[in-house]
C-alpha cells in the first residue's frame, strides 16, 4: 500500500481548499476551462461522489446518527473509494485531475469536531500528494456575506449543529467556519499550501493560479481529447 | 478507567465502564457463533446481562457493506475503512453504553479480525493499527485457533466456500479450494502475529464443541471473578522482546516498559 506521498503517475493533481464562500469552486471552474482550451485532458473529481458509500453517508446525515468519529470515517471511506476508483486510475492515464476540496477539508473539519489531528492525518495517509494545492484565504465576514446572500437554510452538519455551538444555524455556522479557518491557517505551513488572496478580483486570482499551474505542467504531455 | 490502544474518541468517556468486554476471535467457519450461542444463555442463567454483537451489524454501515460486497466492487482501502465505520458505530452506540450499564459484552470478533483481513490484502500493518488505535482494550480475547486442514472440512460440509472468506478478490484466477487454502493460511499466520502482540488467550478449536465451550466458560468465569489470567493460557512473549524490555529497564528507560509489551501497539504511529 502506498503511503501518503509524491505519486509517480504521469497525470497531475491540482486541488483547491478554503471555507465555503471563498470562491474556490469558481476559480477551479475557470482553471478547468483554460486547461481544456490548452489541450490538456482534464477531469473533475468531486468530493462525496462515490455512489457506493454515498447512500450510507446520506442516511447517516439525514437521521443525524453520525458522531465525530463516524462522520470522519464515513467520509474517509468515501474518499478512499474515490482515490482507488477515480483519482489514481485517472493519474495513471495521464489526466490532469482537479479536486474541489481534498484531504485538508477533512483535516480541518474532523479536528474541529474533536478528532485527534495526528490520527486524522494518519487516516488519510493513503492519499496521493497533490501537484499543486491552493488555499483561498478569505476573512470570515466576507465569506459569510457571500454565502448567506445567495441561499436559504443551512444543513445540519454543514452548519456544525452537531457540535452544539449555538441554537441558531446561522450563528452555529459562523462559529464553526471560524474554527475551520483556524485549522486551515495551521495547515498552510504544514503542507506548504499555495495561498491565494480570495478578496482580490476574480481575474487576478485566476492569473496567479494559471501561472503556477503552467509552471507545474511544463513537462506534462498534453493528452488531446475531443470535447 | 478503561484504556484504549492510543487515541480517545471525542465524547467517549471511559470512566465507570463497569461491564466486561469479552472478544471471541477466530477465522471464518471456526465456530465462533456456535460458541457465542452457548455462552450467552450460560451467562444469563447466572444473572449476567449480555450484549452480543458482531461485524457488519451496525445500523449505520452494516447494510451498505453487505450490498457493496455483493457487487465485489470496493477497493481494499475503501472496504477496510467501511468496516472501521461499522465497528465505530457499534462501539459508540452499543458496546460502550452496554459496558456503562454493567453488561457482559460478547463480541463476535473485534478489531483484530479486521486488521488481519486488511493486512492479508496488502494494507500497511502500521496504518491499520493506527486507524484502530481508538479501540478500548478488551478484558479478554479468546482466540479459537485451528489449522487450515481442520478448517477445510468444516467449511465444506457446512456452508461451503464463500467468495470473501476464500480471498477470491485476491486470487481471482484460482478455484475456490486453492484460493481458500492460500488465503486462510495467510490469515491464520496473521492472527498468530496479532495474538502475540495483543496477548490472545488461545483455545484449541479443533476440539469438539463441548470441549471448546468448557474451555471458554472457564476463561470467562475467571475474567468475571476478576482473577488474574492463568500463566498456562498465556502465549509466551518472544525471548528477544523480554530481553530487550529487561535491558531498557536497566538503562532506566521507564517509558518503554511502562506497559507490558503484549497490549501495546508498538508498530503504530511512528
Amino acid at each position: 500500500m502506498k503511503r501518503y506521498g509524491e505519486h509517480r503517475f504521469p497525470g497531475k493533481l491540482f486541488i483547491v481548499e478554503g471555507i465555503d464562500g471563498s470562491g474556490k469552486s469558481t476559480q477551479l471552474m475557470l482553471l478547468h476551462q483554460w486547461l481544456q482550451a490548452e489541450g490538456y485532458g482534464t477531469v473533475f473529481s468531486e468530493w462525496n461522489s462515490s455512489p457506493l458509500v454515498k447512500e450510507t453517508t446520506r442516511r447517516g446525515k439525514k437521521k443525524q446518527m453520525l458522531t465525530p468519529a463516524t462522520f470522519s470515517l464515513i467520509h474517509a471511506t468515501d474518499f478512499a473509494d474515490r482515490m482507488e476508483h477515480n483519482i489514481i486510475p485517472l493519474l495513471k492515464a495521464g489526466a490532469v485531475v482537479l479536486c474541489d476540496r481534498y484531504i485538508y477539508t477533512a483535516f480541518a473539519r474532523d479536528v474541529v469536531r474533536g478528532m485527534e489531528p495526528k490520527w486524522v492525518r494518519e487516516l488519510y495517509s493513503f492519499a496521493v500528494k497533490p501537484t499543486g494545492a491552493f488555499y483561498f484565504r478569505v476573512p470570515l465576514d466576507v465569506a459569510m456575506k457571500r454565502i448567506l446572500d445567495g441561499r436559504t437554510g443551512l444543513k445540519f452538519y454543514e452548519a456544525g449543529m452537531d457540535l452544539e455551538l449555538a441554537d441558531e444555524p446561522e450563528e452555529s455556522f459562523r462559529i464553526f467556519q471560524g474554527r475551520i479557518l483556524e485549522e486551515y491557517e495551521k495547515m498552510v505551513p504544514e503542507f506548504d499550501l499555495t495561498v491565494v488572496d480570495a478578496t482580490l478580483p476574480i481575474e487576478e486570482q485566476q492569473v496567479q493560479m494559471r501561472q503556477i499551474v503552467k509552471a507545474k505542467l511544463a513537462q506534462a504531455k498534453r493528452l488531446r481529447v475531443s470535447p | 478507567m478503561r484504556e484504549t490502544y492510543g487515541v480517545v474518541l471525542p465524547g467517549m468517556n471511559l470512566v465507570d465502564l463497569t461491564g466486561k468486554l469479552i472478544v471471541i476471535e477466530g477465522t471464518d467457519g471456526v465456530g465462533r457463533s456456535t460458541q457465542i450461542n452457548l455462552l450467552k444463555p450460560w451467562l444469563e442463567q447466572q444473572g449476567r446481562a449480555v450484549l452480543e454483537t458482531g461485524m457488519t451489524r451496525s445500523s449505520l454501515a452494516g447494510g451498505g457493506i453487505k450490498q457493496a460486497k455483493e457487487g465485489h466492487t470496493l477497493g481494499r482501502i475503501t472496504l477496510s475503512l467501511f468496516y472501521t465505520t461499522d465497528f465505530t458505530d457499534r462501539l459508540e452506540n452499543e458496546i460502550i453504553p452496554a459496558l456503562r450499564a454493567g453488561f457482559v459484552v460478547l463480541t463476535d470478533r473485534y478489531t483484530y479480525s479486521l486488521m488481519a483481513r486488511a493486512i492479508v490484502r496488502g494494507i500497511d500493518p502500521a496504518w491499520i493499527r493506527q486507524v484502530y488505535s481508538f479501540a478500548p482494550k478488551p478484558d479478554a480475547v479468546f482466540y479459537l485457533r485451528i489449522g487450515v486442514d481442520d478448517l477445510i472440512p468444516r467449511v465444506v460440509f457446512s456452508r461451503g466456500f464463500d467468495y470473501w472468506e476464500s480471498g477470491m478478490d485476491l486470487h481471482p484466477s484460482e478455484d475456490m479450494y486453492e484460493s481458500f487454502r492460500k488465503y486462510q493460511t495467510a490469515l491464520l499466520a496473521q492472527f498468530d502475529v496479532l495474538g502475540e502482540e495483543f496477548s490472545f488467550e488461545v483455545v484449541d478449536a479443533s476440539a469438539d464443541i463441548r470441549t471448546v465451550f468448557e474451555r471458554l466458560r472457564a476463561g470467562i468465569a475467571r475474567v468475571l471473578s476478576g482473577e488474574p489470567r492463568e500463566p498456562l493460557f498465556a502465549v509466551p512473549r518472544p525471548k528477544e522482546t523480554v530481553e530487550e524490555a529487561a535491558k531498557a529497564e536497566e538503562a532506566g528507560e521507564a517509558k518503554v516498559v511502562e506497559v507490558p509489551a503484549p497490549n501495546k501497539v508498538t508498530a503504530a504511529g511512528e
